[in-house]
C-alpha cells in the first residue's frame, strides 16, 4: 500500500511524526487562533498593546453580545443568508440545466458555448466592478439584496455550468440511451436519472459556491451603500468606530460569521458520497 | 411482435460513407445475430436499428412503419447495452420496473409484471439489492429484465456477453436462447464473437467493413460460405487455407500450391491453371495412409481432441481430430482430406467457385 501507514514507520520517524504533528497543526490554525484570542478580549487589553499574550480579563460573553447589541449584526446575518441562499440556487440549478445541455447533445454551438462558460471564469472581476455597479444603478438594483444575489448568481453560473458539465459527461452515456429507447422523456431522464447520480456534485459545488458567495465582501462594497443591505462580511466593518478600533469586537463578529459555511459543510457531508455509479456499467 | 426490414441503408458521417447499402430481412420472431469484426458496422446497424444514429439512406421498417424518423421512445424496441446500463441508484425491482412507472402504469401493473420477469430471469431473491451488489451475470439479467418487462416489438442486444467470464458466457447463451423461445419475439443481436452467432441464431449476417458478406442460417453460412471472409470467420478453429493452381497431371486434375503441394480436387467448373484459394476446415482432415505427407510442427492434444499444426514448403495447414495422436514434431504424417469437404475460391475476387 501506498503511502505506507505512519504506524509502520521505524521508531524515529514515529516519534517525530508524533512531536512535529501538533506543532504544525498550531502553525495552520494560528490565525484562527489569534482571532479568537482577540475576541475574548477587552478592548483596553488590546489598546495596552497586549495583542499575542495571555488575556488581562476575560470577555467573552460580552464582547459576543456586544456583537449583537452594538451593531445591526442579525440583520446583516440575515442579509447574508438572504443573498447566499438565492445566489447558490440560483446558479446551482441553472449549472444543471446548462450542464446537462452541453454534455448530452451534440449541436454545433455546444462546444464554443462551452469554451465561452470556461473562459468566463478567467475575467478578473475587478475589471467588472465600474461596469456592475453602473448596470446595478441603472436598473434600479443598486444597494438591494436582489441586486446582489442576481449578480453573484450571474457570476457563479459560469463555474458551476463547467463543472456540472463535466461531472455529467463522465456519467456513462448508456444511461441516457438506454432510457431513451425505454421511452422516458427527455426531461425525465434529466430529473430521475441524472441528478441522482450528480448528487455528490450538487453537495460539493453547493458548498462552494455557498463559501464563495457568503465571504464575498468585494460585490457586497462595490453593490451597497447603505447599512440595509449589507451582508454581515461588509457589516462587521461598522462595529469599528469612526474614531475608534473595536478589534475584540470585529474578531467576535468575524468568527460568528464564519459559522454557516462550516454547518452547510456538514449539513451537505452525507451528500459526498464516492462510487456512487459503481454497478452502472460492466 | 414484428418483422424487421433493412433496406439499402447507408451511414455517413459527414463526408465519409461507413456502410453501404446492407440490407437485411429478419422474420417475426427470428434471431437474427449480426457477427463481424470490429469496425465493420454491426453495432453501428444496431444503433441505427434503435434510433440512436441517424439513416444517411435507405430506410428500416418495423413491423410495416419505416421508423427512419422515428424516436426511440417510439419505435417500441428494447435494447440490452454491452454495459447493461443499470440505473446504480435504484434497486434490482426500481430497475425493472423504472419503464414502466416511466409510462405512468399502475402500481399493481408494474408489480405484476416485474414479479413475472424476475421469475423468469431467476432475480426474486435479488429484487432489493442494488446493481454494484450484484455479480456480472445477475447485471445482465436485470438489464435483460428492464428490457421484458416493456414487451417490445423487437428486442437488440449489443454485445451483451462479452463483458463475462467464459463459463458464464456459456450459461447466458443458453438462457438468452431459451428466453427467445419462451417469448418468440423477434431479436437482433451483435457480437463479434462467432461461437455465440453459430450457437444462437435463426439467421447470421456476416458484416465487413460496413457491407453484409453473407446472409444465412449457422450451418448454411458452415457448408457453404459464400467467400473467403466468410470461410475464414464462421467456424473455430477457423479453415485452412491455400494458394495454388488448378492442374491435370496424368489426366486426374489436382490442385497445386505455390510451394509444390498437391491436394485433392472436387468437381469443379475451374480451368487448368487457374488461380485459387484452397480451403479445407481442419475438422474435415483426417489422418491416416494414404494421405498428403506433411511434417508436423506443433501438436495440440486437448483431451476431446486433438490439434495438429503441419507444414509442406511454405503451406501450414492444422488438423483437429478425434484421436489421440503421438506425433513427434518433425515426423510426418498423412493428411487424408475428402474431395467433397473442400472449399475452392477465386483468389483474386476471394468469391466462391
Amino acid at each position: 500500500m501506498f503511502p505506507r501507514p505512519i504506524e509502520k514507520a521505524g521508531p524515529g520517524a514515529r516519534i517525530g511524526y508524533q512531536l512535529l504533528l501538533p506543532f504544525v497543526l498550531i502553525i495552520w490554525l494560528l490565525p484562527l487562533l489569534a482571532i479568537f484570542a482577540t475576541s475574548i478580549r477587552s478592548g483596553a487589553d488590546i489598546n495596552a498593546g497586549n495583542v499575542f499574550g495571555w488575556p488581562g480579563e476575560f470577555a467573552m460573553i460580552e464582547n459576543y453580545v456586544a456583537v449583537f447589541t452594538r451593531s445591526q449584526a442579525s440583520m446583516y446575518f440575515i442579509n447574508s443568508i438572504l443573498i447566499t441562499v438565492p445566489s447558490v440556487a440560483i446558479s446551482v440549478s441553472l449549472a444543471c440545466l446548462a450542464g446537462y445541455a452541453l454534455a448530452i447533445y451534440r449541436f454545433r454551438v455546444a462546444l464554443p458555448l462551452f469554451f465561452l462558460f470556461v473562459a468566463g471564469n478567467f475575467v478578473p472581476f475587478q475589471i467588472l466592478m465600474v461596469p456592475v455597479r453602473d448596470m446595478s444603478v441603472r436598473v434600479g438594483l443598486y444597494d438591494t439584496i436582489a441586486g446582489q444575489f442576481l449578480f453573484h448568481a450571474a457570476f457563479q453560473t459560469g463555474f458551476c455550468t463547467l463543472f456540472m458539465r463535466n461531472f455529467i459527461k463522465a456519467l456513462p452515456f448508456d444511461l441516457i440511451e438506454s432510457a431513451r429507447i425505454e421511452g422516458v422523456k427527455e426531461w425525465r431522464i434529466f430529473w430521475f436519472v441524472v441528478l441522482p447520480l450528480v448528487r455528490p456534485a450538487l453537495a460539493a459545488l453547493a458548498v462552494l459556491i455557498f463559501t464563495f458567495v457568503w465571504n464575498d465582501f468585494f460585490w457586497a462594497n462595490v453593490l451597497t451603500q447603505g447599512e440595509s443591505a449589507k451582508p454581515i462580511t461588509a457589516g462587521v466593518r461598522a462595529l469599528n468606530g469612526q474614531f475608534v478600533n473595536n478589534w475584540h469586537l470585529v474578531s467576535a463578529a468575524s468568527l460568528i460569521a464564519a459559522i454557516p459555511p462550516v454547518i452547510m459543510f456538514f449539513l451537505m457531508q452525507r451528500h459526498f458520497i464516492a462510487g456512487l455509479t459503481l454497478g452502472a456499467v460492466k | 411482435m414484428a418483422n424487421v426490414t433493412i433496406d439499402n441503408v447507408i451511414k455517413r458521417y459527414g463526408s465519409v460513407q461507413v456502410m453501404h447499402g446492407v440490407s437485411v430481412d429478419i422474420e417475426d420472431g427470428e434471431f437474427v445475430v449480426l457477427v463481424g469484426p470490429s469496425g465493420c458496422g454491426k453495432s453501428t446497424l444496431l444503433r441505427m436499428l434503435a434510433g440512436l444514429e441517424e439513416i444517411s439512406d435507405g430506410t428500416i421498417s418495423i413491423g410495416d412503419r419505416v421508423v427512419n424518423d422515428v424516436l426511440p421512445k417510439e419505435r417500441d424496441i428494447a435494447m440490452v447495452f454491452q454495459s447493461y446500463a443499470l440505473y446504480p441508484h435504484k434497486t434490482v425491482y426500481d430497475n425493472i420496473g423504472f419503464p414502466l412507472k416511466m409510462a405512468k402504469r399502475s402500481q399493481s401493473e408494474i408489480d405484476d409484471k416485474v414479479t413475472k420477469a424476475a421469475d423468469i430471469l431467476d432475480l426474486t431473491k435479488y429484487l432489493k439489492r442494488y446493481p454494484k451488489e450484484l455479480s456480472g451475470g445477475q447485471r445482465q439479467r436485470v438489464a435483460m429484465g428492464r428490457a421484458i418487462v416493456r414487451d417490445p416489438q423487437v428486442f437488440l442486444f449489443d454485445e451483451p456477453l462479452s463483458n463475462l467470464d467464459a463459463k458464464l458466457r456459456v450459461t447466458m447463451r443458453i438462457e438468452i436462447k431459451e428466453l427467445h423461445q419462451r417469448l418468440g419475439t423477434t431479436i437482433v443481436y451483435v457480437t463479434h464473437d462467432q461461437i455465440e452467432a453459430m450457437t444462437m441464431a435463426d439467421k447470421i449476417v456476416v458484416m465487413r467493413d460496413g457491407r453484409v458478406e453473407q446472409i444465412g442460417s449457422p450451418l448454411d453460412l458452415y457448408d457453404n460460405p459464400d467467400n473467403v471472409f466468410v470461410a475464414g470467420f464462421i467456424g473455430s478453429p477457423s479453415m485452412n487455407f491455400v494458394h495454388g493452381k488448378i492442374a491435370t497431371e496424368e489426366g486426374v486434375r489436382v490442385f497445386v500450391s505455390d510451394s509444390g503441394l498437391k491436394l485433392p480436387l472436387p468437381e469443379t467448373t475451374a480451368r487448368d491453371g487457374q488461380e485459387i484459394t484452397y480451403g479445407i476446415r481442419p475438422e474435415h482432415i483426417q489422418i491416416g495412409p494414404g494421405g498428403v505427407e506433411m511434417d508436423v510442427v506443433v501438436v495440440e492434444p486437448t483431451g476431446s481432441e486433438t490439434q495438429i499444426f503441419a507444414k509442406a514448403g511454405k503451406d501450414l495447414i492444422d488438423a483437429l481430430v478425434k484421436e489421440r495422436i503421438n506425433a513427434r514434431p518433425g515426423s510426418k504424417l498423412g493428411f487424408v482430406i475428402n474431395p467433397a469437404d473442400v472449399h475452392l475460391f477465386d483468389r483474386a475476387s476471394e468469391q466462391r467457385i
